[in-house]
């Protein structure tokens, strides 16, 4: 039944952050009571509250007294430096303790997964499609006639404005294949060793 | 003279539009005065002690008043600020919001020159020039202003109604192995990474 | 001296233009600043400007953004995001300083000696909105000199 008096309500556990492409999310194990409806309010504090306003924290309004297990963080980690996250429930009058991610989260840890890549041919024209990653990314892409590996070509660019952009790669005759990869300016890996290679063969 | 009562509903929505760094005060009239309203008009350099009052928009009955010459300096920043006059009554001095040319300025598209060979297309981009008080003035691109800007550019092949978009940092931009006898259509817009403005596409 | 420093002025910018005009109405003082007057950051001479640029930042990371807390959630979190991204550039800017690529001219000591004494001649959230409401005088200031 609903909590009676004075019982504790649990904090929520398995509390982590999944961050891809520099977006960012905290997610937790739902506190169960049966019959209720448990609601949720996160909080995080960067390494400025921590050491310059007395370790405070500050709470995000579209994760306050929700009832989903998942908030995105993105908007408000937004500097590279250590950020800690904290999440209670609460019933009616009841909160639990605070729950607090074990460790520090830095957005520079985030994953990269391969630029989502489309190459459309139009006239004599290659045209690679890159799906908009957000602004902090920049993009390599390396094509090559089918069959000679060893010749390739390399184009780079700072970001793209609109969704997906076309790139005019000059068709290299014949059958050309492409790879892209994306980096971001602020991501733990330098700039030259990216992951996140997006393969695709194209029989132009 | 007679005591002034500052009785008058103010002026509204006062506020800076601004083009290229032409830089003009517009403000809605009081509610529910009707004809014969004037206005005054005075402005201030941030930070600094005074305000100043504008000769020419002094008792004026329009609605806008141009202060691109007072504040042409884009890297200070400004307020306006507005009173209304009728039958002896008047409103408060009412300020628009603090200005800074250089990020609350709209910029106009570049201009585009193409020339083309049968088989390629040559395109030339200009940045517009900052507002300047007369022809005579030494002209100041808005290159100079904003060092970042970049161009983008679409080409538009009007037969298979594909459109390509380039993002360059230069002012040029070839086409190459194009179809002969196609028509083409170019528009460019500049993008200034920050502070984030954009122009519209140029015609 | 010469120091390139990597830092997210996009995201800065967002967030400063975000809360700029609740930020700066509350600052009803039209008759003074903290930054540009009576000495204007763009008459810093370049050789300078690394020094003064860590000193900026050390001011707003020390002084400023700490005694802007508002009664407004949403501002609250852009200045947590602003001065994180601040504490982050400042770091960077610190470990040129080591390798002795900041050094401080005279004139750059004597303007950051008036941005003090500008700061010091308001109440200290007056001087803070003050300061956080001219971020952007900071910032063109950088983007020019980039």
């Amino acid at each position: 039944g609903i909590l009676g008096g004075d019982a504790l309500l649990p904090a929520p556990q398995s509390i982590s952050i999944l961050s891809t492409n520099m977006k960012h999310f905290l997610t937790w194990s739902p506190v169960i009571v049966q019959g209720a409806t448990v609601r949720y309010s996160v909080e995080f504090q960067g390494e400025y509250e921590r050491e310059y306003a007395n370790g405070s924290w500050i709470p995000i309004s579209e994760c306050s007294l929700t009832t989903a297990t998942i908030c995105n963080l993105t908007e408000d980690i937004s500097a590279s430096v250590a950020y800690k996250l904290r999440v209670r429930a609460e019933l009616g009058a009841t909160r639990s303790q605070w729950g607090t991610t074990k460790g520090f989260f830095n957005r520079a840890m985030t994953s990269l997964t391969p630029p989502q890549l489309r190459a459309v041919a139009d006239g004599h024209h290659l045209l690679v499609e890159l799906a908009d990653m957000g602004p902090s990314f920049q993009f390599r892409v390396l094509y090559w006639r089918k069959g000679q590996e060893s010749r390739r070509y390399s184009r780079q660019g700072q970001e793209c404005s609109p969704p997906a952009w076309h790139w005019d790669v000059p068709r290299v005759g014949g059958r050309a294949a492409h790879r892209a990869q994306a980096g971001c300016s602020e991501c733990l890996l330098p700039a030259g060793s990216l992951r996140g290679f997006a393969a695709l063969s194209f029989a132009g | 003279s007679g005591e002034l009562y500052c009785s008058l509903p103010n002026p509204r929505n006062v506020h800076f539009e601004s083009i290229n760094m032409k830089n003009v005060l517009h403000w809605s009239a009081p509610e529910g005065t009707g004809d014969g309203v004037l206005y005054k008009v005075k402005y201030a350099v941030y930070g600094v002690g005074k305000w100043i009052r504008k000769p020419e928009c002094r008792n004026i009955n329009r609605t806008w008043c141009d202060l691109s010459s007072e504040t042409s300096e884009h890297e200070e920043q400004y307020y306006a600020s507005v009173k209304a006059f009728l039958k002896g009554a008047c409103s408060d001095w009412m300020e628009t919001t603090r200005f800074n040319p250089l990020t609350d300025t709209k910029i106009d598209p570049p201009m585009v020159s193409v020339s083309s060979t049968d088989r390629s297309i040559s395109i030339v981009l200009t940045a517009p020039e900052k507002w300047k008080r007369s022809p005579e003035e030494e002209s100041v691109s808005l290159l100079q202003v904003y060092p970042g800007i970049q161009y983008n550019v679409s080409v538009l092949n009007k037969k298979t109604k594909k459109r390509w978009f380039f993002s360059i940092s230069n002012n040029t931009l070839v086409v190459p192995w194009l179809e002969p006898g196609t028509a083409y259509c170019v528009s460019a817009q500049i993008h200034v990474p920050t502070p984030v403005l954009d122009s519209g596409f140029s015609k | 001296g010469a120091c390139r420093v990597s830092m997210s002025m996009r995201e800065i910018r967002a967030g400063f233009t975000a809360i700029k005009t609740n930020i700066q109405s509350r600052d009803p003082i039209r008759t003074l600043s903290i930054l540009s007057h009576p000495h204007s950051l763009h008459k810093v001479k370049s050789s300078d400007r690394c020094c003064i640029t860590y000193q900026l930042f050390t001011f707003y990371v020390d002084k400023v953004f700490k005694h802007c807390r508002t009664e407004d959630l949403f501002v609250n979190r852009k200045i947590s995001s602003i001065a994180n991204s601040f504490l982050s550039t400042r770091r960077k800017l610190g470990q040129c300083r080591e390798h002795n690529n900041c050094v401080c001219g005279e004139e750059s000591t004597e303007k950051f000696k008036q941005i003090l004494a500008n700061y010091e001649g308001l109440n200290v959230t007056s001087a803070a909105m003050k300061s956080l409401g001219e971020l952007d005088i900071l910032l063109d200031w950088m983007e020019k000199s980039r």
